[in-house]
């Protein structure tokens, strides 16, 4: 049965979910959990927290799929839930360490970089997952949605709401402070 | 991939003028890889397909309950109205008395009872 939908184009298998059709929407998360992990993950860390977020994501999908109208992609409409509900996440935290912590707003969300001599394993995803983690939550959005998904600027526009302009602004400041970033990795 | 180049990857992929696609692909085949646990999809679905079965069985719980109610309501309703008549077909009356089936007699036996006289 599961087999069957993997053929299945996104608006079948939207209108199987809306009638009930448990294995439809099993498909439709197969087919989209990467793009959000990468979403969310890419943003809050790799964490079981992340994961979450990630299923809240679907759940909200889920409600929200006889709402979809089919202008724009399904994954394009996921996408835009993955990152209200991560913005969300990173407000809230951001709210929750404000309240227990003497770290400035801009210090909350930095890792620890480590030393430059450092003999620690640095490969892809770590180096990554720390440097966004460093980047400011406005940037790291934008810088996200390009490195990880590989969005045009346009698409990032469309995406987040934003106007193109304030894309690629925010794109070349990312790009700096990245800069000064890596340098310390 | 060395770190070098993958740092040198990331700035370069943030560049409008270059392929946000490519540099994305890249750092996939670079080992750069998000991914839920592997039970990732069953846990979205057992949360919304056993939530949908649990407001199901709340809605029909309530159903039931209100089939119920509307029985027995009618039901007493119509034995209350039943008694009532047998009431006043018996004591010709609706007083408190003939309603609880005591005679003016027992009030007096009462007082016998409790006085000894």
């Amino acid at each position: 049965m599961m087999e069957s939908y993997r053929q299945t184009g996104d608006n079948e298998l939207i209108k199987a979910s809306i009638e009930g059709d448990r294995l439809a929407f099993e498909e439709i998360v197969n087919r989209y959990q990467k793009m959000v992990a990468r979403t969310v993950k890419g943003m809050l860390g790799d964490s079981a927290f992340a994961e979450d977020i990630g299923q809240e994501v679907f759940i909200k999908l889920y409600y929200s799929l006889s709402e979809f109208r089919g202008e724009a992609k399904l994954s394009t409409y996921i996408q835009k839930i993955a990152i209200n509900l991560t913005l969300n996440e990173i407000k809230r935290r951001k709210r929750f360490f404000s309240m227990f912590s003497q770290k400035g707003d801009d210090e909350v969300y930095k890792y620890d970089i480590p030393d430059e001599d450092n003999e620690v394993k640095r490969d892809a995803s770590e180096i990554v997952n720390k440097a966004l983690m460093s980047l400011d939550p406005k940037f790291r959005i934008i810088v996200a949605m390009r490195m990880l998904h590989g969005y045009s600027t346009r698409e990032t526009a469309y995406i987040l709401d934003l106007p193109l302009g304030t894309v690629l602004s925010r794109l070349s400041r990312a790009q700096e402070q990245l800069k000064g970033i890596l340098e310390k990795l | 991939m060395k770190p070098s180049e993958i740092k040198k990857l990331l700035i370069d992929s943030l560049s409008t003028d270059n392929d946000p696609a490519e540099a994305a692909r890249q750092l996939q085949d670079a080992g750069l890889s998000y991914d839920f646990s592997r039970e990732f999809s069953a846990r979205v679905t057992d949360k919304l397909f056993s939530a949908s079965s649990a407001v199901i069985r709340h809605v029909e719980f309530v159903r039931s309950m209100n089939y119920a109610f509307s029985r027995i309501a009618l039901t007493g309703a119509a034995a209350i109205v039943l008694l009532l008549i047998s009431i006043f077909i018996m004591e010709g009356s609706f007083s408190l008395n003939s309603i609880l089936g005591l005679s003016d007699s027992i009030d007096e036996s009462i007082i016998c009872l409790l006085t000894g006289n």
